[in-house]
């Protein structure tokens, strides 16, 4: 491998390692945020019961 | 509250988009308008990387440090949180030190790893903080969890001295630094554009490292007002 090819892999896996990083945060976010719109709603609900 | 949220998301969104463009101009200083170095030639482009990575990583550790030591003080839930939230960029950002490291490694050394002061010291780093998020994951109680995780996020810390030092120390194959140097000023031992870009490299590095703390962050404390929320709904 030449010296641009080290270069490039350098670069290639660290941001596309933060961009799967990313997506990955965007995921567990995205979860928690629509358990907790959910968990909330329940909650203003009264009366509403659980399984 | 619909108000603040929004604002907060919105802050949130420029922090990104700032991020982003510092990152873009950093890559384009970095691959394209900085000189290769006289002696490694192109190779020595992954210093643009490899410095604002580990310098990122050390920052994080430094919030764990001292969010540890606020939550081991005043047991306020948003100092522990802090914590777990730059305990885990911490270690993203110090694999992808070591990572790009050994491909550096490769074509100047002629190894992918040597055991290294220094070397072993960052990988001795990264086995703590992984250390610390598998013994929060694998305690129940949330208070205890946070005190052990606390009490090693301090005593990881100490690591950070010893990897700076390491290449003074003993006799390593890792380079003395060419910026934190006590000598000499970082201009008067880099080229200005090779300072240029890792300045602006770095500065990509920091706001993109802010964005993602404060979407973990985040994630952490909704986490929390799930759980309290179950508690309370008996779920």
């Amino acid at each position: 491998m030449g010296p641009w090819g080290y270069v490039a892999l350098a670069y290639g896996i660290v941001w596309g390692a933060i961009v799967v990083y990313w997506f990955s945060l965007k995921r567990r976010y995205r979860d928690a945020e629509n358990e907790l719109n959910r968990l909330r709603s329940l909650e203003a609900a009264p009366g509403h019961e659980q399984n | 509250m619909a108000q603040s949220t929004n604002a907060l998301k919105k802050s949130k969104g420029i922090l990104g988009a700032l991020a982003l463009l510092a990152v873009a101009v950093g890559l384009w200083w970095s691959l394209l308008v900085a000189p290769p170095d006289a002696y490694q030639g192109e190779v020595q482009r992954i210093m643009y990387l490899h410095l604002p990575s580990i310098l990122t990583a050390y920052l994080s550790y430094f919030l764990v440090f001292i969010a540890s030591g606020m939550y081991l003080w005043k047991r306020e839930p948003k100092d522990d949180l802090l914590a777990h939230a730059a305990a885990e960029l911490g270690v993203l950002f110090t694999a992808l030190t070591i990572i790009e490291g050994s491909i550096w490694g490769k074509p100047t050394w002629g190894v992918w790893w040597t055991w290294d002061a220094r070397l072993t010291f960052t990988a001795v780093l990264l086995l703590i903080y992984a250390g610390y998020l598998v013994l929060r994951a694998s305690i129940d109680d949330q208070q205890r969890a946070a005190s052990a995780a606390a009490i090693l996020g301090i005593i990881g810390f100490l690591d950070i001295p010893l990897i700076h030092m390491s290449v003074y120390w003993w006799r390593t194959l890792h380079q003395p630094p060419s910026i934190l140097r006590p000598d000499k000023k970082p201009w008067e031992n880099v080229h200005p554009a090779m300072l240029t870009a890792l300045t602006i490299s770095f500065v990509g590095f920091l706001l993109l490292y802010f964005y993602l703390l404060s979407l973990r962050y985040r994630l952490g404390e909704m986490r929390q007002e799930i759980k309290a929320l179950r508690l309370e709904r008996g779920i």
